[in-house]
């Protein structure tokens, strides 16, 4: 697996179809970045995970559905969800 | 077919093994070329706008399901339209490059309308994207390096070794490794395992620096995973013998502590002589399990009681929860009189007030470390802690081994932490019966006392190799 940002984005918004059961047509890509994050969790570490602790580059994903924003994080290996309900969640590694 | 005929094919056939040939050649050049530049540079990233260029798609399509690819091709040709490529990672997603050049929008639009057969389409928007910005590692002058200076090529860029104020730095922000190198270069004697992404132990600056079982010390048993024929190290992420690295960020760390020095080749590391054992726990994407990170300590605990005179963990990773077990599986090296030196954190955040583990376990092997740059100026990212952060190091724009016989620069208190691990090894390769206990007090109590880390740093210092062997 390797992802570009676009894939990335992508997936996003997949998953967060499939998360909030809405048609994927109606959330909107508000902005996809290139970023710095403080580890390889990319700043958003689930439970019971350790991370280096390397600056790591990567994308920020803001997706946008019924008014609210949804942000995901990404790099050519995995896509995170950050803070949904409270929690980060791994979408793909 | 005539005589004409025959002619003319065989000037057709003998243009088009030309023209092979030429593409070819240009593809190995271009390989070479690449080759040489995974090499010779080191990665900044730089943040640009990327536009669409002709040619590349315009629109993503997500078809629904149960649309085939050969309904997508005839959709697409029917709209004077193509598909460039199908997306795998998204089922049903394809880029469409259109061949009349219309607006992106337009055309996503008109894919957008057929909701029976689409999902959603829009335009392959640009994107503001690191690309990497390569900095060339410059060879080393010989003429501006003192005589004692090892012939590394990079070694003029190893600013945390060696700093005379290249790059913008401060003369003399470095960790005295001349001066220490005068009275120990490291000792073949000494196993510091990097419990990492693994670690490319084929690298050529490495490769005679890497730990290799002894024929004396058996296979190693554990009685859940069964038995491993580990040659070089562990790999807990796969449950197997095999160590390599697929991120890059253990041979990283593997090359501060102890790259071949004076070899002609890449760095030096802090320990010219050395052994890394390669500890896998992180995956390739660099994030790891808690449970992971204990099985490969008690691989080095266990190598430990089998006679590897296993002395130091280097640490480089965390998160800021407390796990009772890793606590646990940590005392237990320090009890085989293994040092654990770990990562403060990259949070920018006061470590008293918010912990960070395994760099916030209070216990008498830990030594937890915050980053510098080469102004000796606490970096942005580094956490701190006038209790809990014990000592700093250099960890800023740092340039070591890299996959694939290359050489990258890279910044975290990942990055400072194995310059602790490193001093350490150099302290036992002079006194090899050293206690845990008194080299802790050792690293802890020879730094430079920088009035910049007051309040911020318990030992208020840098580390200082030379001070740390008593120079």
């Amino acid at each position: 697996m390797g992802f570009d940002q676009n894939s990335a984005a992508e997936r996003a918004k997949e998953d967060l179809s499939k998360r909030l059961g809405i048609d994927a047509g109606k959330i909107e890509t508000a902005s996809v970045s290139g970023k710095e994050f403080p580890d390889a969790s990319l700043g958003a570490p689930v439970d019971d995970e350790m991370s280096a602790q390397m600056i790591s580059s990567g994308w920020e994903i803001t997706l946008k559905a019924d008014g609210k924003n949804y942000q995901y994080r990404g790099d050519k290996y995995q896509l995170r969800l950050k803070d949904y309900n409270g929690s980060n969640h791994i979408v793909v590694s | 077919m005539n005589r004409n005929n025959i002619w003319i094919h065989v000037g057709l056939a003998l243009i088009v093994v030309v023209f092979a040939g030429v593409l070819g050649q240009i593809d190995r050049w271009r390989n070479a070329l690449r080759s040489t530049s995974d090499r010779t540079q080191t990665v900044k990233p730089m943040t640009t706008t990327r536009s669409l260029q002709a040619g590349e798609p315009e629109v993503l399509v997500k078809f629904r399901a149960g649309v085939s690819l050969s309904q997508k091709a005839a959709i697409a040709a029917r709209n004077n339209d193509r598909i460039e490529d199908r997306i795998e990672l998204v089922r049903g997603l394809v880029a469409i490059d259109d061949l009349d050049d219309a607006d992106p929008q337009t055309v996503a639009d008109h894919y957008a309308s057929m909701t029976d057969l689409v999902e959603y389409a829009e335009p392959n928007f640009a994107i503001e994207v690191d690309l990497p910005e390569f900095r060339e590692v410059q060879p080393t002058d010989r003429d501006d390096l003192p005589d004692n200076a090892p012939n590394d090529p990079y070694f003029s860029d190893q600013w945390a070794l060696f700093n005379e104020g290249q790059n913008g730095g401060k003369a003399a922000a470095d960790i005295s490794a001349r001066k220490a190198w005068a009275k120990s270069q490291g000792s073949g004697d000494v196993v510091v395992a990097v419990l990492d992404t693994g670690v490319d132990y084929t690298h050529p600056d490495l490769v005679s620096n890497i730990w290799i079982r002894p024929e004396n010390v058996p296979q190693y048993f554990d009685a859940e995973l069964g038995t491993f024929n580990d040659r070089y190290g562990f790999n807990a992420v796969d449950n197997a013998a095999d160590p390599m690295d697929q991120n890059g960020h253990g041979t990283h760390c593997a090359g501060v502590i102890g790259a071949e020095g004076n070899n002609g080749e890449g760095i030096a590391g802090i320990n010219w002589n050395v052994q890394i054992m390669p500890l896998k726990f992180l995956g390739r994407g660099g994030f790891g399990t808690t449970k992971n990170a204990i099985e490969a300590i008690n691989y080095a605990v266990d190598r430990k009681k089998k006679g590897v005179n296993v002395r130091v963990i280097s640490a480089s990773w965390g998160s800021t929860q407390y796990s009772k077990a890793l606590e646990n599986a940590i005392k237990a090296a320090g009890e085989e009189g293994i040092i654990f030196i770990a990562a403060a954190g990259n949070a920018s955040t006061d470590n008293d007030r918010r912990p960070h583990y395994p760099s916030n376990y209070d216990l008498p092997n830990v030594i937890s470390v915050g980053a510098l740059d080469n102004n000796d100026i606490l970096a942005t990212f580094s956490n701190f802690g006038a209790k809990t952060v014990h000592v700093a190091a250099p960890g800023k724009d740092i340039v070591s081994t890299w996959l694939n016989s290359g050489y990258r620069e890279a910044s975290g208190t990942s990055m400072a932490t194995p310059h602790v691990a490193g001093v350490a090894a150099l302290i036992l390769a002079n006194e090899p019966d050293i206690s845990v206990a008194d080299l802790r007090k050792r690293l802890v109590g020879s730094t430079d006392i920088l009035d910049i880390l007051n309040g911020k740093i318990f030992s208020g210092g840098r580390i200082n190799a030379a001070k740390a062997l008593g120079e």
